[in-house]
């Protein structure tokens, strides 16, 4: 019985997987929207907003996810199962014309001259551009939720961001958490 | 102030040596004349892009030669190996595939033979086998031209590969010897490497008899063999953030094993270190046969040995040069016609395939040339890793 109740699954999951190489565009941003809100604006812990990030860095992302080289929540790789490149890039660039996200409120002063010292040292601003609004393939960072941040910058300072740019990763290392909180703390406090 | 701090980070790096801390890539040696530069690395795509997106017309050659769309549909692909039977095989760095091109004698096919792997840009065919060399994973497919299916041979732990990444996606190659050479670079800018990086090393094709023949070799994705010296050659790239002006990129000959090429006191033809000095810096130093230009990234080499060029072509070389990044005026973007004086102590360098970029100023290009094969017939294969194409160069002008 438990044998052919999985059997039935594993042919249950076929269809869907197959159904979902087939979705159109719109169905599969309501599928997205579910977890990164409906105007990109995610309101769930760990999920990060995408209204406004560049569109290639969203289109280079959603092939490193869909390629299994960055290994992110089964549930966010399942919806790229079988997504062609064609639909990357419409998908791409849907979020990438929405409004960015309003920002958590304003930093405080002690916050943003300690972050501002940081990243004037890690020359964060040479490659996100000073008022960290992104560019090509690098993320914008303003607005984008805290603790998502925050387990970006560990991760790529861990050497566990999988398939992270390397320069990037190089950008982090030595930072103690402290000041990855203060950095979070405050990108996500901009306009 | 700036130099006591260095000092004393050497020595905390030193003292932790059971423990090294990774040196940072990227904010040694920028000097606080850029530090408000936006400056970043050039983005590339991971999507096909389609030949009706390849601009193709805008490339310019000398006369008598063509350039046509040979292959598409390869994001990322960079350096090619050919097997015997005529299949290609094309490395990745951040997509992570290897790419398998098919030619049909009309038309080419591509199926990725393996992916997910950590930058796997190194490919080369021995025996038969084609070898896949990851930053963290060596791969050995026997025979795949005949058995696409086959599975991989893991020789990993034989190659004893150190764990940074940056700078450490490879470029590799069989030599006459019929052993593996493969560079380790320097996991930073600029600074001291460990003792595993900024080198060349060459391993028997198991993996075994490991051997590092040259060494202050920053970042080389590009070496050959001189086709009647049987000496190597190699390009590599010069350091960030010393200004437009350079350090350039170099054009190396290794005469013989063992060798120091200057990384980090010395670059290019002389050029001391503004971070890490020494007045006797490039003592001892093999200096370049030739610069090849600033932030130019000087990738794949070969020697031309084809009939179909005409003769002058004979043993010249053709560098790809993909083009900088960290300069505020673009350079490079194209393929150089490289011409070795007969005692191989100094060169020329020409302009060969232009058109990639097409505003220096405004930083806008198209396209990033970064490998070469020459075919049997004497065509040229050049790779373009921004469009994930091949275009195919041939002399059709009169002889
Ligand atoms: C089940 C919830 C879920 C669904 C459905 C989902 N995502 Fe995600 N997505 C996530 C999470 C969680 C992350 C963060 C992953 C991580 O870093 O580990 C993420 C990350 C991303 C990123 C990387 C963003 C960044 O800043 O690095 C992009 C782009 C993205 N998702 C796009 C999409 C698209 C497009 C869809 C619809 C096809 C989609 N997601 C569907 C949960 C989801
Ligand atoms: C060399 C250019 C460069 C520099 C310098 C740099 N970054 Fe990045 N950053 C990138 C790129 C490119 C990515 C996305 C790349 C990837 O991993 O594929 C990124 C990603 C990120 C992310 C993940 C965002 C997301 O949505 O997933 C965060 C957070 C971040 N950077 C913060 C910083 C901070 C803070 C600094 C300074 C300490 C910094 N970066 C310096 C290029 C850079």
């Amino acid at each position: 019985m438990l044998l052919r109740f999985t059997g039935r699954w594993a042919w249950l999951t076929a269809l869907f997987v197959s159904a979902a190489g087939a979705q159109s565009i719109p169905e599969r941003l309501a599928q997205c929207a579910a977890c990164h809100g409906a105007e990109g604006v995610s309101a769930i812990s760990g999920t990060p907003s995408l209204a406004g990030q560049p569109e290639l860095f969203m289109e280079n992302q959603l092939v490193l996810i869909r390629e299994g080289v960055r290994e992110v929540a089964p549930a966010m790789a399942a919806a790229l199962n079988g997504v062609k490149d064609a639909d990357i890039r419409a998908l791409a660039r849907h979020f990438a014309a929405l409004k960015p996200p309003p920002p958590a409120g304003k930093p405080d002063a002690g916050t943003a001259r300690r972050a501002r010292e940081l990243s004037r040292k890690a020359h964060c601003g040479s490659c996100h551009l000073p008022d960290f609004s992104g560019r090509d393939q690098i993320p914008r960072l303003a607005g984008q939720r805290e603790e998502y941040l925050l387990e970006a910058m560990r991760a790529y300072r861990d050497n566990r961001r999988s398939g992270g740019d390397t320069i990037m990763a190089a950008s982090l290392y030595g930072i103690a958490d402290a000041d990855l909180q203060v950095l979070a703390r405050f990108l996500a406090r901009l306009p | 102030m700036k130099r006591t701090l260095l000092a004393a980070a050497l020595l905390v790096a030193m003292t932790a040596y059971a423990q090294p801390k990774p040196p940072p890539a990227w904010h040694q040696g920028k000097p606080p004349a850029l530090a408000d530069s936006k400056l970043a690395p050039l983005p590339g795509r991971m999507t096909e892009t389609p030949a009706s997106e390849i601009p193709i017309n805008k490339l310019k050659l000398p006369k008598g030669f063509a350039v046509e769309i040979w292959a598409t549909g390869m994001p990322g692909g960079r350096a090619m190996a050919r097997g015997d039977k005529g299949k290609i095989y094309l490395g990745t760095r951040g997509i992570g595939r290897v790419y398998e091109v098919t030619d049909d004698g009309t038309r080419r096919s591509v199926r990725v033979v393996v992916d997910k792997l950590v930058q796997p840009a190194g490919v080369a065919m021995h025996g038969g086998s084609l070898y896949v060399m990851a930053i963290n994973k060596v791969l050995r497919f026997d025979g795949i031209e005949g058995d696409p299916g086959v599975a991989p041979v893991d020789l990993t732990d034989k190659f004893d590969l150190p764990p940074e990444q940056h700078h450490n996606w490879k470029y590799i190659a069989f030599g006459p010897d019929g052993k593996l050479y493969v560079p380790f670079g320097a996991p930073c800018n600029i600074c001291e490497p460990p003792k595993e990086y900024a080198q060349i090393r060459r391993y028997n094709a198991d993996g075994s008899g490991k051997e590092v023949i040259a060494t202050g070799v920053r970042n080389t994705q590009g070496f050959t063999w001189h086709p009647k010296t049987g000496e190597l050659w190699f390009t590599d790239h010069g350091r960030d953030w010393m200004g437009d002006k350079g350090p350039e990129d170099e054009l190396n000959r290794m005469t013989k094993a063992g060798l120091n090429f200057g990384y980090p006191y010395c670059h290019a033809k002389g050029v001391l270190d503004a971070d890490f000095k020494r007045a006797d810096g490039c003592e001892g130093v093999t200096l370049p046969v030739s610069t090849l230009g600033p932030h130019a990234a000087a990738m794949g080499v070969i020697f031309y040995t084809g009939s179909m060029f005409p003769k002058e072509y004979q043993n010249t070389m053709f560098i790809a040069r993909k083009g900088s990044w960290n300069r505020t005026v673009k350079f490079g973007f194209d393929v150089v016609n490289v011409r070795p004086s007969k005692e191989g102590k100094k060169a020329s360098v020409k302009p060969f395939l232009t058109g990639f970029l097409e505003d220096a100023k405004a930083g806008k290009f198209w396209g990033r040339p970064a490998y070469l094969l020459q075919m049997p017939d004497g065509a040229l294969l050049v790779s373009d890793e921004q469009m994930g194409a091949i275009y195919r160069i041939s002399y059709v002008g009169k002889k």
